[in-house]
């Protein structure tokens, strides 16, 4: 029973972190609101409230934008990231799971060993070993393909480990089961592992989105072509440019914030769960 | 030629020192319903797994339909498999849990259809077609199981405590409607439980197993009537046989509270040789009217009653006598309380004898 002091509380909490994300949101409202000014406009009120306020949506609010999509690649660079992503999101879930499968699953020697220094590779940073990467793609011949991107992507010893805790979990007897009706183990794994584990299959999907979305340092060293940019180096590219105003800048920033604020709002349950890493409990 | 054969089979765990089965034979005829009973632990799940091949076979030979099959992968064995945990695909709904084996061998969808249909229809599940099993209760899930292993057609059932997860009255029906599914399908099944009860009720034959070595196999009423040793009469039979250490003298046992009781010759020859044994009696061999009284009359005892179990249709009598608690089973009309003195018989004729080092059962002929 939720009595009505309990409600009362949740009322005051309530208000107290809206206000309280109100502001972690300013910078976000201020780059919003700025991206539909021209900057005389801008730079004409920076520190009143005023400055926070959209201006009215008349005919030529969206000046900046058209500005920056028509004179610019940023569609093509946001294509390009989309794709990546998709990409990567099914190889990272192919790959990743697999092996958290055998991890969980699988009777083979020293599995235990395998998983410690999984799980040692977690504390590796991305960065120590980029110029490693660089040098492996570059030695293949790979660099600025999208293959040569994707492939040191797809391995990630976190997404492993996730999968690997959420598989262990699974029963054995829906495997016997489904021996018997003749479903080998690949198929199982693609037609009652991943659907059976949704949950950790979304929250990886997720994390990937992100990681792609927000990379920066390895498609710089990779891309060197336009054609291929991602969006983070297209922004950076576009916002260094000489020409490219503050609106326009504000509007490439924001449209490369949206789709993080998207993914973070549909799919906070499964950025949570992912960073507790529990793994435990699967519907 | 029997359908299924064991031969010698043994089962050692990886990193166990002991064997979890040993040596099993058995042979099991076409459309015979087998249980393999006994206590938790024992090695039954271990040998049903064998058979369906989701364990090694560590030594030793099985045959199905006369072939061997100790590397024959599960699902070229010819079986249907109900688990414990019903092992349901859970996102998909029944109808797909049913039909999903049938899609795999390619069998024409007309066809499978049909035998879907004819699954849901026989295990009452038509309103739930649609559902998926975290929407379905115990009873409606192991169904489910039970359709998705009738569908396919396969020669032999196995069932690994399909029951024991079910509330008391659900596993009564649900018994029932296992046995009459396997009397109009006819294939051959392996049953296990550890509750003698079902294996009693629904079995043409008992296996009963005690650490991974087999006891006994035979008819239900055979290992009731003739068990072979002290634990399968101790195992089998609800409320458990009582037990009493005895020594043999001229005139018949001496209990070791000291009570004689006279034994007639043709029991008495039974113990000759001996000077120490166990006797067994059920508690429905303990007399308490007096037309037994008469007949059985020098075999007549006294006890005071400390404990009554009341079920309605008998009635279960506890009393100290012989050295240990014993139960006697009486009818509705024989009405005793706690505190009562009663007079009792044992049935001479009733009694099981085992020798007290062995265990085995002490029989006539031997
Ligand atoms: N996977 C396993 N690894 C090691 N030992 C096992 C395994 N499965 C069962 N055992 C052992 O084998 C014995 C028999 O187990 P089981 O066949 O499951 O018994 P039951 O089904 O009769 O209760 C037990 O002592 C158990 O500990
Ligand atoms: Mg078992």
């Amino acid at each position: 029973m939720v009595t009505r002091k309990q409600k009362r509380n949740n009322w005051i909490l309530t208000i107290v972190l809206l206000i309280a994300s109100l502001f972690f949101l300013f910078p976000v409202i201020w780059m919003l609101a700025n991206s539909f000014k021209p900057d005389a406009a801008i730079t004409a009120d920076m520190n009143s409230l005023r400055a926070f306020v959209p201006p009215i949506l008349n005919g030529s609010f969206l000046e900046n934008y058209i500005t920056v999509l028509t004179n610019t690649n940023f569609i093509r660079y946001m294509c390009n990231t989309l794709f990546y992503a998709a990409v990567l999101i099914v190889l990272g879930v192919v790959v990743n799971g697999l092996a958290g499968y055998a991890l969980a699953k699988i009777k083979f020697p020293f599995r235990e060993r395998w998983l410690m220094i999984i799980m040692l590779l977690m504390i590796v940073p991305m960065e120590t070993i980029i110029t490693i990467h660089f040098l492996i793609v570059a030695k293949l011949g790979l660099l600025n393909t999208v293959l040569g991107y994707i492939l040191p992507m797809i391995v990630n010893p976190f997404n492993i480990f996730l999968f690997r805790q959420v598989f262990v979990s699974l029963p054995d007897d829906v495997y016997e089961a489904a021996q018997l009706d003749r479903c080998g183990p690949l198929k199982y794994f693609f037609t009652m592992v991943l659907p059976m584990s949704k949950s950790v299959v979304a929250t990886v999907s997720v994390f990937t989105f992100l990681n792609v979305w927000n990379d920066y340092l390895w498609p710089s060293l990779v891309f060197t072509s336009g054609d291929l940019l991602s969006a983070q180096i297209g922004l950076n590219a576009i916002t260094s440019n000489d020409n490219t105003t503050t609106g326009q800048t504000l509007a490439v920033i924001t449209m490369v914030t949206i789709p993080v604020i998207i993914i973070y709002s549909f799919f906070s349950k499964q950025i949570v769960e992912g960073v507790i890493s529990t793994g435990s409990k699967e519907g | 030629m029997s359908y299924v054969e064991l031969k010698n089979i043994c089962k050692k765990y990886k990193g166990n020192d002991k064997n979890s089965v040993t040596d099993f034979n058995l042979e099991i005829e076409e459309k015979e319903f087998i249980a393999f009973v006994g206590p938790s632990g024992c090695g039954k799940s271990t040998t049903l797994r064998m058979i369906a091949g989701f364990e090694d076979i560590t030594s030793g030979d099985l045959l199905i339909g006369g072939s061997r099959m100790n590397e024959t992968a599960p699902a070229d064995r010819g079986i249907s498999m109900v688990f414990q945990n019903y092992a349901l695909y859970p996102h998909m709904t029944v109808e797909k849990n049913i039909s999903y084996g049938l899609k795999n061998m390619k069998v024409p969808s007309a066809e499978i259809q049909r035998k879907v249909d004819w699954a849901v229809e026989i295990l009452g599940l038509e309103e739930y077609r649609y559902r998926k099993p975290k929407n379905l209760s115990g009873g409606q899930r192991q169904r489910v199981a039970l359709g998705r292993a009738i569908v396919k057609n396969q020669k032999l059932f196995l069932m690994d405590e399909p029951l024991s997860n079910l509330d008391t009255k659900l596993r009564v029906s649900m018994r029932n409607e296992i046995s009459k599914l396997h009397r109009s399908l006819g294939s051959t099944t392996i049953y296990v439980t550890h509750d003698q009860v079902e294996a009693m009720t629904m079995a043409d034959r008992i296996v009963i197993m005690k650490d991974g070595v087999v006891q006994q196999v035979g008819k239900p009423m055979e290992l009731y009537e003739h068990p072979i040793n002290k634990f399968v009469a101790g195992f089998i039979g609800s409320p458990q046989m009582n037990f009493y250490d005895v020594k043999v003298d001229g005139e018949g046992i001496v209990f070791s509270d000291g009570k004689k009781m006279k034994l007639p010759d043709a029991v008495k020859g039974k113990l000759q040789g001996y000077d120490h044994v166990v006797m067994g009696i059920r508690g429905e061999d303990i007399k308490l009217d007096s037309s037994n009284m008469e007949v059985y009359a020098e075999c007549r005892q006294k006890a005071v009653i400390d404990n009554t179990e009341i079920m309605g249709n008998e009635n279960n009598l506890y009393f100290q006598f012989g050295g240990i608690t014993s139960v006697a089973r009486v009818s509705k009309y024989e009405v005793s309380q706690v505190g009562d003195e009663i007079d009792f018989v044992f049935m001479p004729h009733k009694m099981h004898f085992f020798d007290a080092k062995t265990e085995l059962a002490i029989t006539a002929d031997v």
